[in-house]
């Protein structure tokens, strides 16, 4: 440990150190991977602190008595250079960054307590340009992204509601074909809302669980839904019993139709849906696991697509101001999409994933998880955080 | 704050070391290697060299690391074919290639991104990266050489696509690629490190084609490794800190052009039918290799590096004309030439559908020119007795780029300028 200890000040406050690291307290100059050191409390947010510029730790303890975030921002801009979050009383831990020149605040927030900010600091050598600020995402920020995202699903569940009528029209009407197509049109219509993790809570299981995890497998009784009417779909089951599970399916749709208005949709959910839709098509579709049967699970990846624009489209006000990249997700939105789309034959029918040819697999492996690599940074700067 | 990152560390120092030195390295090791003690430096000779395990492997210099570097314990070798859409994005891989071994290479703090991004690095090396002794080597196949980047004309002669040889039970899957990364480092974790990284920093511009982990065994007891037949293997050997035979035989000179520095570089993954190895008497094995299997001395002397003399034998009474040493190095003048750098690693993926450990050798070779070394030497072995016990089924050929100079350089700057 190189840190020096920290000076007594005045009162409760103790005193960040300047000098971190014995070598520069005996009068030499600090090397660059000298911790500084930083006690924060209630109240101020610490004493005033100062640093060189470069590549540098600071240290940051919390010496009082409640757990606090404590954010390193830009005082003019309010962005946010680096966070220490649920800082427990009397544990220590580092940001490690680049300090440019310019000036520079601690910023805290105690549990049920005003912000506050700490003394504003120069920093006057080191790198013209250090770690870029970002404008942070607070509660009040998506309430308008939320809301666009909510008239665009609730628009795509009527829809489905519609598509999965037809589907139980077609099974009854005993046509195999028709009840196939039917199905399809049903199940890329629920995949384009983007549904992944616990959107729609236990609605999307009933919808469009997957057998896994069922002791009976693809014959569980708890295995219903879209899922379970492929299944039968591809396994030669009578249509007529898997209109009874359509009939199932209806009722859960028209159930979540009623409830969606009440659902909480988190803030904090939308910059995540960024990428998660995508990580599940990659995880689930890509490698054909969740198959059941009709060998759609390209066109269920192209869906998907659909379904992570949609959320893009709801966020991009916020994000396009605080992404540095942002106009890359875009590019490999684009090449993901022709990638996915050069796999769908001239009749319209779409490879199945294990008839992708090896330039066909590296390509979509390639654009895909650059598009994730891509996304990863908009839930981290999505990630709703406290601004007072 | 862990000790390493207020430890200046020991960088840029290079370990051809010979005997005695290996004391004195460890003692100037750094404090973060204290503990993590010496790893044998297996660069198969029989010398007992050692490198600190966080000694950094200096990565600029006229030749890439990884092949007259003594060899690491772990090597993953990866093939990766190529998605950049154009000459530009291949640059920009390339440079992102450099800029990340270059940074793995030295080890180091990665930044922190703040709330910008998720944490830059796995973390698996934890919050600061020993260099472990880590190499990045990277080469570019002759499929590169197509008509997507334009490079047609400018590929040089001598790189060619594997051929497939008489023995050979190839798996198409498993062969060839755009580019070759051999990563080698002391320890298996940080090997995966580097590999996750580049992967992660290069997604959209490349995608794995195949790759296989290798390990070096440690002396058992003494001397060089074996392999998994048992068999001390990288007795006889070029060395890498005989920088005269490297330039004959390994390092490509002008007439490589822009490749100048650079080296051929053969994998094979050769699979070992080792429960059928071990159904064989002694006898018949050691004079499979020409060698004894306890001691790896031929099988006309006494010590591991006693020279044989085919000369006296010429019908093969002590070491027979058969057997895999005298195939590949006859000992006479005009096969001096076909010398060739072996870098082999051990593998072990498990159990095959019969019940048999799927284990073999990462057969790594470096040379000037493949046909007259490498194909040279697998054309004397064809059909070789061991052949019943080893199934080639994998690999490619590479031209191993040269070094990245400086700080402004970038692989293959001199190929796509
Ligand atoms: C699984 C396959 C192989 C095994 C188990 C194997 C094993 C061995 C062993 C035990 C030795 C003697 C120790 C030494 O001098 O290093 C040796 C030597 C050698 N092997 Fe292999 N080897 C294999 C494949 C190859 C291949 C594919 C080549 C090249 C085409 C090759 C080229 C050589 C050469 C050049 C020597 C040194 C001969 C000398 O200078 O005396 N080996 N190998």
């Amino acid at each position: 440990m190189a840190a020096s200890a920290p000076i007594r000040a005045a009162g409760w406050a103790l005193l960040a150190v300047a000098c971190a690291g014995l070598v520069s307290c005996t009068g030499k100059s600090s090397s660059p991977d000298d911790p500084v050191a930083i006690q924060v409390n209630t109240g101020t947010c610490g004493p005033k602190w100062s640093a060189h510029g470069g590549e540098r730790t600071l240290q940051i303890k919390n010496a009082g008595t409640v757990t606090t975030e404590v954010d390193l921002i830009a005082p003019d801009t309010g962005g946010v250079y680096a966070e220490v979050e649920a800082l427990a009383p009397n544990t220590t831990r580092s940001m490690r960054l680049t300090l440019g020149r310019g000036t520079y605040a601690l910023r805290c927030y105690a549990e049920d307590t005003d912000g506050v900010t700490g003394p504003v600091v120069t920093v006057s050598d080191g790198p013209v340009h250090g770690a870029a600020a970002v404008k942070p995402v607070d509660n009040q920020t998506l309430l308008a992204s939320v809301k666009d995202y909510r008239t665009r699903v609730t628009a795509g569940l009527g829809q489905l509601a519609t598509d999965v009528d037809t589907l139980r029209q077609a099974l009854r009407g005993g046509d195999l074909a028709t009840s196939r197509a039917a199905w399809l049109t049903a199940h890329l219509g629920y995949e384009r809302l983007g549904a992944a993790y616990d959107t729609f809570d236990d609605f999307a299981d009933k919808i469009d669980g997957m057998p896994d995890g069922l002791p009976g497998g693809a014959h569980d009784p708890d295995f219903t839904g879209l899922r379970r009417i492929e299944y039968g779909l591809w396994h030669g089951e009578p249509l007529g019993s898997l209109a009874t599970v359509a009939d199932q399916l209806a009722t859960d749709v028209a159930g979540l139709i009623k409830a969606f208005p009440q659902q909480q949709v988190d803030p904090n959910d939308l910059p995540l849906r960024a990428h998660e839709i995508m990580e599940n098509a990659l995880q689930f579709e890509l490698t054909g696991e969740a198959d059941q049967g009709s060998h759609t699970g390209m066109a269920t990846i192209d869906a998907n697509l659909t379904g992570t624009q949609m959320v893009l489209d709801t966020i991009t006000p916020v994000m396009k101001t605080r992404y540095a990249d942002w106009d890359k997700v875009a590019l490999w939105m684009s090449r993901t999409r022709t990638a996915v789309d050069s796999t769908r034959r001239p009749d319209g029918t779409w490879t199945p994933v294990s008839a992708l040819d090896r330039a066909q697999r590296e390509q979509l492996d390639g654009d895909i998880g650059q598009l994730l690599e891509t996304l990863a940074p908009v839930a981290a700067i999505g990630d709703v955080r406290r601004t007072s | 704050m862990t000790e390493d990152s207020t430890t200046p560390r020991v960088a840029n120092r290079r370990l051809f070391l010979r005997g005695a030195l290996s004391a004195g390295v460890a003692g100037v090791a750094t404090g973060a290697a204290a503990g993590a003690g010496i790893a044998a430096a297996l660069d198969g000779s029989a010398r007992p060299a050692a490198a600190a395990v966080d000694d950094a492997v200096p990565f600029h210099g006229a030749h890439q690391a990884g092949i007259a570097t003594p060899s690491q314990r772990n090597v993953a070798v990866v093939s990766f074919d190529v998605l950049a859409a154009d000459r530009g994005e291949l640059t920009d891989l390339m440079r992102a290639l450099t800029d990340r071994a270059r940074f793995l290479t030295s080890g180091g703090t990665p930044p922190d991104p703040g709330i910008s991004a998720p944490p830059t690095d796995s973390g698996i090396l934890g919050p600061s990266l020993p260099s472990d002794r880590l190499s990045v080597t990277v080469g570019v196949g002759a499929s590169l050489f197509d008509d997507r980047y334009g490079l047609a004309s400018r590929k040089p002669a001598g790189l060619t696509s594997m051929q497939t040889f008489p023995n050979d039970h190839l798996d198409p899957a498993q062969c060839h690629g755009d580019v070759s990364l051999q990563l080698c480092a002391e320890n298996p974790d940080t090997v995966l490190h580097a590999l996750r990284d580049i992967a992660r920093h290069t997604r959209g511009a490349m995608q794995i084609r195949w790759q296989i982990d290798g390990f070096k065994s440690p002396p058992r007891p003494s001397g060089t490794p074996r392999n998994l037949m048992g068999f001390k293997d990288g007795t006889s050997n070029l060395h890498g800190d005989d920088t005269k035979t490297m330039d004959q035989l390994v390092w490509t000179g002008g007439e490589a052009g822009w490749a100048a520095g650079g080296s051929y570089q053969v994998i094979r993954k050769i699979r070992m039918l080792v429960e059928f190895w071990d159904r064989v008497s002694i006898s018949e094995q050691e004079n499979m290799f020409g060698r004894r299997r306890d001691s790896g001395a031929p099988l006309d002397g006494n010590d591991e590096h006693d020279t044989p003399n085919f000369a006296v034998d010429p019908v093969g009474t002590a070491i027979p004309l058969t057997s895999h040493i005298r195939r590949a190095n006859p000992r006479t003048p005009d096969t001096q030439d076909s010398r060739i750098l072996r870098r082999p690693y051990n593998y072990n993926l498990g159990i095959d559908s019969v019940g048999n450990v799927d284990c073999g050798l990462v057969f790594i070779c470096y040379q000037r020119d493949v046909a007259k070394q490498f194909e040279a030497v697998q054309k004397r072995l064809a059909d070789e007795p061991l052949v019943d016990y080893i199934q080639p089924v994998g690999g490619g050929y590479f031209l191993v780029l040269p070094g990245v100079r400086d700080t402004n350089d970038h692989f293959a700057r001199a190929l796509l300028a």
